[in-house]
């Protein structure tokens, strides 16, 4: 089978391709070039260098296996840049990942690889495909600590077809070990873990440089009062602590952000505990198919037993069996039924859910 | 699975006498040439030997070409050297926006110290107009540059025009970037009355990493490497004995065989065109002007670049973008830029580029495959 597997330049795509290529398969390596300098050359903080896509080339080679790299640049500004910068002027906590693989990898990605004649596209993520009872599914990685599925839950049963994620079934040390047996030069490298394009800077004066935010907005506790001004919202997400003034007895923590008020409002961490949110654009991986669903409502959390039910078109609300701190507008609720993602969608604040409540 | 190779402009294979001669000069001359004994005598008669033929085959006198590591190093002698000293008398560089990034960001650099610098646009068919360019020019105007032929297009440019009526302005040095002008027409850089040119081996059959820059003998340009006093005083460094050699083999065979390569070349590619124009959306570049024999830039309306270049790569055939892309993932031309092409047609153009080596039916076959390709990945 004719396979275009992209490639970061780190190990698990590394293996990714290797493991692919030693199944006889025709494998056609890809390192997508998604963000650059102001002069069209590759960045040289966060992922995606040009030292990464070095590293990609001579994995390559190593394989003996076509390798390219080929310009994103243009829709990973639009759909994931801007998307990231705009929603954190709208005081929400963006997930430029899921966004990266929603709008960028998996639709942009598998459209170039059919024009190039090729049958799927593999990527080194630690999720898996099971051909199961509702078509094509998409699981949990065997290895836990790695589960990427939560940013691949807007993959549909149709995308899924598409697709390969070769690394399902193996552990991180497994993966480093296979790279050492292939003779890979990647199999010791650090993982990355930064956002891609803002690197080792400050998200926050990534924000600052490329959005006006206005006037600074005020903080405000739970019972109206003023406690203190701050330099924009983009500074705050929903359950942080940090640049909050202190000497208020009990540490404050970001409660809600109000974009059009430039209002912080703060309050203790009991404050922080919800049961219900709401979530919008949601879609499903086979349709709707589950009644004992768990939540995730962040890369790593812990799935959360809850009931959901669809308000309007699109839109659920989830209830919770049990409060839980740190559910941020902007971040992904993704619903697993055991281990198989049945769907996911954009947790949203203020204007569905008022709306719903009532 | 043979490849087929249509990216001459970008380098082109050595030839087989070129081999030879790198070998002998090694074996018979591994001497430094800068040196007093036999086999120093035997590597400076080959630098001389070899200065002779590449001085012959663009109409200049031997002591006006010196020997460098290509033509980037040439252009950025030429155009950044007469700017070096902080208060020169003459402080303008001309050039066009469509030259290659040797002489581009040389221009930049010139301009990043101070100094004026006006990049002539060419009009929409790729060609820069001698009025234009030549109402930039004042007294004060040190360096004018403008390359032969176009390196993506293949567009020839007025070079003869402009170098008659900038005769009378005695200070100012015309330089030429003349390394895709080199494959396929004959230079005579006496006749077009330009001072100062850029030139490269391995766009002719020869080795990379040697070229050479003609200076007009009543010129002078401080050294860009400082060392040893190789080449008359005016390029420290070893020369590259088995690089000249290579060079001088490859231009002798070049020009001895000149009028025949170049015709193969101009009729794979009238082929290659003649195919590809019976297929909608297809646009040539600069068509209805003078184009160097060996280039076809050509605009394929629905297709991208980059899945076009991958197919028919995967495919054994070798084609380009445009100029080379150290870092892979291109951007769009700036050349088709300045000739007021948009971004997303830019994006959709392929360079194909015949060389020394092309051989009959390379057009025909190129042509039907980059077909196969456009149907493919539109």
């Amino acid at each position: 089978m004719k396979i275009l597997v992209a490639m970061s330049g780190g190990v698990d795509s590394s293996v990714t391709a290797g493991l692919l290529k030693n199944s006889g398969h025709e494998v056609i390596g890809v390192t997508m070039k998604l963000w650059e300098g102001e002069n069209g050359e590759m960045p040289t903080t966060g992922c995606c260098t040009a030292l990464d896509s070095e590293d990609a080339r001579k994995v390559a080679s190593k394989l003996d296996i076509p390798y390219y790299v080929l310009d994103y640049t243009a829709s990973f500004s639009t759909s994931v840049v801007e998307n990231f910068v705009q929603m954190y002027s709208e005081g929400l906590t963006p997930n430029p990942c899921v966004e990266c693989n929603r709008k960028v990898k998996f639709d942009h990605f598998i459209d170039q690889s059919k024009k190039l004649g090729c049958e799927k596209v593999a990527t080194g993520h630690y999720a898996k495909i099971v051909i199961g009872e509702y078509g094509h599914e998409l699981h949990r990685s065997d290895y836990l600590p790695k589960d990427q599925s939560y940013v691949l839950h807007m993959l549909s049963s149709e995308k899924l077809e598409k697709v390969l994620f070769p690394l399902g079934t193996l552990s991180k040390p497994e993966v480093r070990k296979i790279a050492a047996e292939l003779g890979l030069d990647t199999a010791f490298k650090k993982d990355s873990q930064d956002i891609c394009f803002v690197g080792e800077n400050d998200y926050r004066s990534f924000v600052d440089k490329r959005v006006d935010l206005g006037s600074p907005g005020k903080i405000i506790n739970t019972k109206g009062h003023t406690l203190g001004v701050h330099g924009g919202i983009h500074k705050f997400t929903v359950g942080q602590r940090r640049g909050l003034p202190g000497g208020q007895g009990d540490p404050l923590f970001v409660l809600e952000i109000d974009p059009l008020t430039g209002n912080v409002i703060v309050g203790n961490k009991q404050d922080l505990l919800r049961d219900v949110f709401y979530l919008d654009e949601v879609s499903f991986v086979n349709g709707f198919t589950s009644d004992d669903l768990l939540v995730q409502i962040r890369y790593n959390a812990k799935p959360l037993p809850c009931e959901v039910d669809e308000v309007e078109r699109g839109v659920y609300k989830v209830l919770l069996s049990e409060p839980t701190t740190g559910i941020s507008p902007g971040q992904f609720g993704v619903l697993y039924s055991g281990s198989r993602l049945v769907g996911g969608g954009r947790i949203v604040k203020n204007k569905v859910s008022e709306v719903s409540i009532v | 699975m043979k490849f087929l190779y249509l990216d001459h402009a970008a380098t082109s294979p050595l030839r087989e006498s070129v081999w030879d001669a790198m070998r002998i000069a090694e074996d018979l001359g591994y001497g430094n040439p800068a040196g007093s004994h036999t086999l120093s005598r035997n590597a400076k008669n080959i630098i001389e030997e070899s200065r002779e033929v590449i001085a012959k085959s663009v109409g200049a006198i031997p002591s006006e070409i010196i020997f460098t590591s290509g033509g980037t190093e040439s252009d950025n002698w030429c155009l950044k050297v007469p700017f070096y000293n902080k208060y020169p008398t003459r402080q303008d560089l001309v050039t066009s926006s469509i030259e290659h990034e040797a002489v581009l960001n040389s221009a930049e650099w010139v301009e990043g110290n101070g100094f004026s610098v006006e990049y002539v646009r060419p009009s929409n068919n790729g060609k820069v107009q001698v009025n234009e360019f030549c109402k930039k020019i004042q007294d004060s105007t040190s360096v004018a540059s403008l390359m032969w032929g176009n390196n993506e297009t293949g567009v020839i440019q007025p070079i003869h025009e402009i170098g008659k009526k900038l005769n009378s302005n005695n200070d100012l040095i015309f330089h030429s970037d003349v390394v895709q002008g080199y494959v396929s027409k004959k230079i005579d850089f006496y006749k077009a009355n330009v001072k100062s040119g850029a030139i490269s081996a391995h766009k002719v059959g020869g080795p990379k990493g040697i070229g050479a820059m003609f200076l007009h003998s009543e010129y002078k340009l401080s050294s860009f490497f400082h060392g040893g006093k190789q080449e008359l005083d005016r390029r420290a460094g070893t020369v590259n004995v088995m690089g000249v050699a290579g060079f001088a083999a490859a231009v002798r065979e070049q020009q001895h065989r000149f009028d025949d390569e170049v015709d193969a070349m101009l009729n794979e590619r009238n082929r290659l065109e003649e195919i590809l124009s019976q297929e909608e959306g297809i646009v040539i570049i600069g068509k209805d002007e003078e184009r160097l024999p060996h280039i076809s830039n050509i605009q394929f309306n629905g297709n991208n670049s980059e899945n076009l270049l991958v197919y028919l790569d995967l495919e054994g055939v070798g084609v380009s973008r445009g100029s080379a892309c150290a870092s892979g993932a291109q951007k769009p031309s700036h050349v088709l830029i300045s000739m007021g092409i948009d971004k997303v047609s830019a994006e959709s153009h392929l360079r194909i580029s015949f060389g020394w080596s092309t051989k009959k039916g390379d057009g025909e076959k190129g042509a039907k495959k980059i077909l196969e390709a456009v149907k493919e990945t539109r």
